[in-house]
């Protein structure tokens, strides 16, 4: 086998084994911190075992999903954009997101003033994991619409930004009519695993069994890509269709993640850098082992958040920030000595 | 109505629904012995039929009780206050970060705010119920976890009255709502007695935020000013928590000021704010932080804060004539 | 036997005309395509691979205007280079070789032994076969070129449209390649290139002198008029001589 094929193999066998130990971990973290003696204790009665099966469990499994989802979109992004710096927000999807969360946030606040009570009624009713999904899912296609489906990349990108930037400003206009909204959107951006139970797993698992096959078909387009726009074109592929196809898949995988755990930093931007810089190789490889990243990345903070300061949690989104970052500099200052 | 049946209730009943008393009904004679038995263990039928609270909380959820809650987890500081104010504080296992008053609640676990609510220790903690305010998405996992949640909004005056109605009822304690709640309105009343007859009318801005945003007429804080009868630079058409146009404080020209302390400080530096006549006038009210989150959070303290207001209106310098 | 025909083509960049009445058949064997800068090649290549739509005139492959065919079917008959060849990521050079059979395997179907083997064809060809594990950042300009070239001879189509397909790569590899283009026109594919270097595209069978957006002279490549004609283009710059049974082109310098 050539030592690219090694160096794949090693790194798919590192994230399974590292996700099954990190995760086991995850079972002995909770209230009192890590603690294995206190899981063992937990199992051994009814209150502790709903605890742990019913609670940390679908939050560790939960954490795992999420950063997968990240992390599929995000190495299918950067394959998309055809670069590196790229991640799942770009496209829309975030703004949306929480636009659709202030909405529900505020509708209580502003029913009877701004909109009507019944139209205030309707939109609650959406619920929080609602409104962000479809928020998110309306971002997106506010973006292709924009710019005029996904035949140039710049137009996309562009486009993903003025929808970022308009969705955020009425975001902004909505909170400052209704401050109460204020903290649960600050709650959103900053992102949350605590309130992952089984659906919210089950979901993510159906997203996930249904984005990776479409994402891992669609991985030729985006080794085609490579070669430049025009060449890809002239291979046969029908760009237009499947690039379309693929910010699809990128939107509902996104949606699906900050839907379910609010809008986690840094995931989809650094899961496929880890995976290129263990094991270069054709995308098909980097969506599937960016996914498994992701999820091993996400998983990794979310133990972590719950135990450095137990019995009080760091918020997960600064950890995958303090992890992303730290990485990040590293690279700087290897470049640089390089 | 729990009260005189509570030690028994809460030996015989628990709080959980438990499975229903199959009865054989093997002729008449052994009907009736069954009766007997249920009589002498004191806990008769009808008993039973009262004992099941139904509470309608403001998402119009109903959620039965089968006994009052002796156990209860509290995510939101004036639920906190509420429950404590009608007596049940040592029912509290548990608070959110943000609940601080009476000063014994600081001692129990702090569970995290309404965002961000550790789910795995507030069911560690094995509650009866879970109060919390409307739109957090803690409620829907703790439900779906099999916790019971009452969720309350406390935004203006009759919420709170409502609020304090909806725990007397969960808590076996109606008439102690009706206490509490008349206790509110007495000190209100005598707070307004305290305000001097010149302040009658003058127009207050009290600021929210240094954004700024203002305490509309129709905002709780407004509701207590009228109480104390004063008026509100604020038009209402502006709604409960108006964000301004700083211009239009200064074209208004407030008869009083209220702020926290540090944004009165600053108010003079404010481009424009020096012409404030109430500013010159030193008929600013600069309220130190621990009475400033006083008066700007809804609860059952209501009349701490009308006193508090009161206290100041009368040490204010008189208002100078028009 | 594929034949690609263009007819009264014309195209507008930007308000000025780029091509105007361009008319060309190209028929099995070696056709250069020459000009002085900013002649319109590399746009005339790109409507000739249907990369761009006209916005005058048509091309016809195989008697079926070019916009009506699939995509598929269209790239399986017409492979094209791109002067800009860039190769970035993470893909060895195998695995971009590989991309050449894009048109024969879609996006679903993997790659066979008949695929393997044409990139393994393909890249002996193009002479770079010995580096096909690593990646183009660990290649020269010349061995990236030379990838890139073979991805495009990987699709075995019996059309080749190649814009500067001699970039980089130095006199030995040159020539290797006009060899490996006579060989190919010889076995009836149509091969058409865009070439700058003049006594390279000497060598093929046809030229087609492109100059301000116009067809100004075509014909076998030793055409003496056709000769006068590119040196005229050229505005007395070069001149065409007959060395050693071949016919070369040089900067005439007279300074």
């Amino acid at each position: 086998m050539t030592s690219d094929g090694e160096r794949r193999l090693r790194l798919a066998f590192g994230l399974a084994v590292g996700s099954v130990v990190i995760a086991a971990a995850g079972m002995a973290a909770g209230g009192d911190g890590w603690s294995p003696a206190g899981l063992f204790r937990a199992l051994a009665n009814a209150d502790g075992r709903f605890i742990v099966l019913q609670i940390r469990a679908p939050r560790t499994l939960g954490a795992w999903l999420t950063g997968a989802l990240l992390g599929l979109s995000g190495a299918a992004a950067q394959g998309l954009f055809r670069n590196p710096l790229a991640d799942p927000y770009l496209l829309g999807s975030a703004s949306g997101a929480v636009l659709g969360v202030v909405l529900v946030l505020a509708a209580a606040a502003l029913g009877g003033h701004v909109v009507s009570v019944a139209t205030a009624g309707a939109i609650a009713r959406f619920g929080l994991v609602g409104a962000a999904f479809v928020g998110a899912l309306l971002g997106v296609l506010l973006t292709l619409s924009l710019a005029r489906g996904a035949q140039e990349t710049m137009h996309l990108l562009l486009a993903g930004v003025v929808v970022g930037v308009l969705l955020t400003a009425a975001s902004d206009l909505v909170t400052s009519a209704a401050p109460d909204a204020l903290r649960g959107k600050q709650a959103f951006l900053l992102g949350s695993t605590g309130f992952l139970g089984w659906q919210s797993c089950a979901f993510m698992a159906l997203g996930l069994a249904v984005t990776l096959p479409a994402a891992w078909r669609l991985a030729r387009v985006l080794d085609a890509l490579t070669l430049g726009t025009e060449t890809a074109a002239s291979l046969g592929l029908a760009l237009g269709r499947l690039r379309i196809a693929l910010v699809v898949a990128i939107a509902f995988a996104t949606a699906l993640a900050v839907s379910q755990a609010g809008l986690i930093a840094f995931v989809g931007l650094i899961a496929p850098h880890l995976v290129r810089r263990f094991a270069p190789a054709t995308h098909g490889y980097t969506l599937l082992a960016g996914a498994a990243a992701g999820g091993l990345l996400l998983l990794t903070a979310d133990v972590l958040a719950r135990t450095v300061i137990a019995p009080q949690e760091v918020p997960v989104g600064v950890l995958t920030a303090i992890l992303g970052g730290g990485y990040l500099i590293w690279l700087l200052r290897r470049r640089r000595a390089a | 109505m729990f009260q005189h049946r509570d030690a028994q209730t809460r030996a015989m009943i628990p709080a959980e629904p438990t499975p229903r008393r199959s009865a054989a009904l093997s002729g008449g004679r052994l009907w009736s012995v069954f009766f007997l038995i249920f009589l002498a263990s004191g806990a008769p039928f009808t008993s039973a039929a009262h004992a099941r609270e139904a509470i309608r909380d403001d998402r119009g959820i109903t959620v039965t009780f089968e006994a009052p809650p002796r156990r209860i987890v509290s995510l939101l500081p004036s639920l906190t206050e509420s429950v404590c104010a009608l007596g049940a504080c040592d029912r509290l296992v548990g608070t959110d970060r943000f609940s601080n008053w009476p000063d014994r609640v600081q001692a129990l676990p702090k569970l995290g705010g309404l965002e961000d609510a550790q789910i795995e220790r507030i069911v560690a903690l094995k509650p009866d119920v879970v109060l919390a305010s409307t739109s957090a998405r803690v409620m829907d996992r703790l439900e779906s976890l099999g916790v019971r949640v009452i969720a309350l909004e406390s935004r203006n005056r009759a919420d709170v009255k409502r609020t304090l109605t909806v725990l007397g009822q969960l808590l076996g304690a109606p008439g102690k709502a009706e206490a509490v709640w008349a206790g509110v309105e007495r000190a209100t009343r005598a707070a307004a007695a305290r305000v001097p007859p010149a302040e009658r009318g003058q127009r207050v801005y009290f600021e929210i935020d240094p954004a700024p945003y203002a305490a509309g007429p129709d905002s709780f804080i407004g509701e207590s000013l009228r109480c104390l009868g004063l008026g509100n630079a604020i038009p209402a058409e502006l709604g409960p928590f108006p964000k301004l146009n700083p211009e239009f404080i200064v074209r208004t020209q407030p008869d009083i000021v209220m702020a926290a302390q540090a944004s009165v400080a600053d108010m003079p530096r404010r481009p424009g704010w020096s012409t404030l006549r109430a500013l010159r006038a030193g008929r600013t009210c600069a309220f130190p932080s621990g009475t400033y989150e006083l008066l700007v959070h809804p609860g059952p303290r209501m009349g701490e804060a009308a006193a508090a207001l009161a206290e100041c209106l009368a040490h204010l310098p008189p208002p100078s004539a028009r | 036997m594929t034949s690609l025909r263009a007819t009264g083509i014309g195209v507008s960049l930007g308000g000025a005309r780029v091509l105007d009445g361009v008319s060309l058949d190209l028929r099995p064997g070696w056709t250069a395509i020459v000009g002085p800068n900013g002649a319109g090649k590399s746009t005339l290549l790109r409507v000739l691979a249907g990369l761009r739509t006209p916005d005058a005139g048509e091309v016809q492959l195989d008697g079926v205007p070019l916009a009506a065919w699939a995509p598929r079917e269209r790239a399986r008959r017409l492979a094209w280079l791109t002067q800009q060849g860039s190769a970035s990521g993470d893909l060895t050079a195998r695995e971009i070789v590989l991309l050449g059979r894009l048109p024969h395997l879609g996006i679903v179907a993997s790659p066979g032994a008949a695929d393997e083997a044409a990139v393994e064809r393909a890249m002996e060809e193009a002479e770079c076969a010995a580096w096909r594990d690593r990646r183009p950042q660990e290649l020269s300009g010349g061995e990236q070129q030379r990838v890139l070239l073979a991805r495009a001879l990987a699709v075995e189509a019996p059309l080749l449209l190649l814009d500067e397909p001699t970039t980089h790569l130095d006199p030995p590899h040159q020539v290797a390649l006009a060899r490996l283009f006579r060989r190919r026109a010889a076995a009836g594919t149509t091969l058409v290139s865009v070439l700058h270097d003049l006594s390279l595209a000497l060598v093929a069978d046809r030229l087609v002198l492109l100059e301000r957006g116009r067809v100004r002279a075509e014909g076998p490549t030793d055409d003496p008029a056709l000769h006068a004609a590119l040196v005229e283009a050229f505005e007395g710059a070069i001149r065409i001589e007959r060395v050693g049974g071949r016919w070369v082109a040089f900067p005439h310098l007279e300074v």
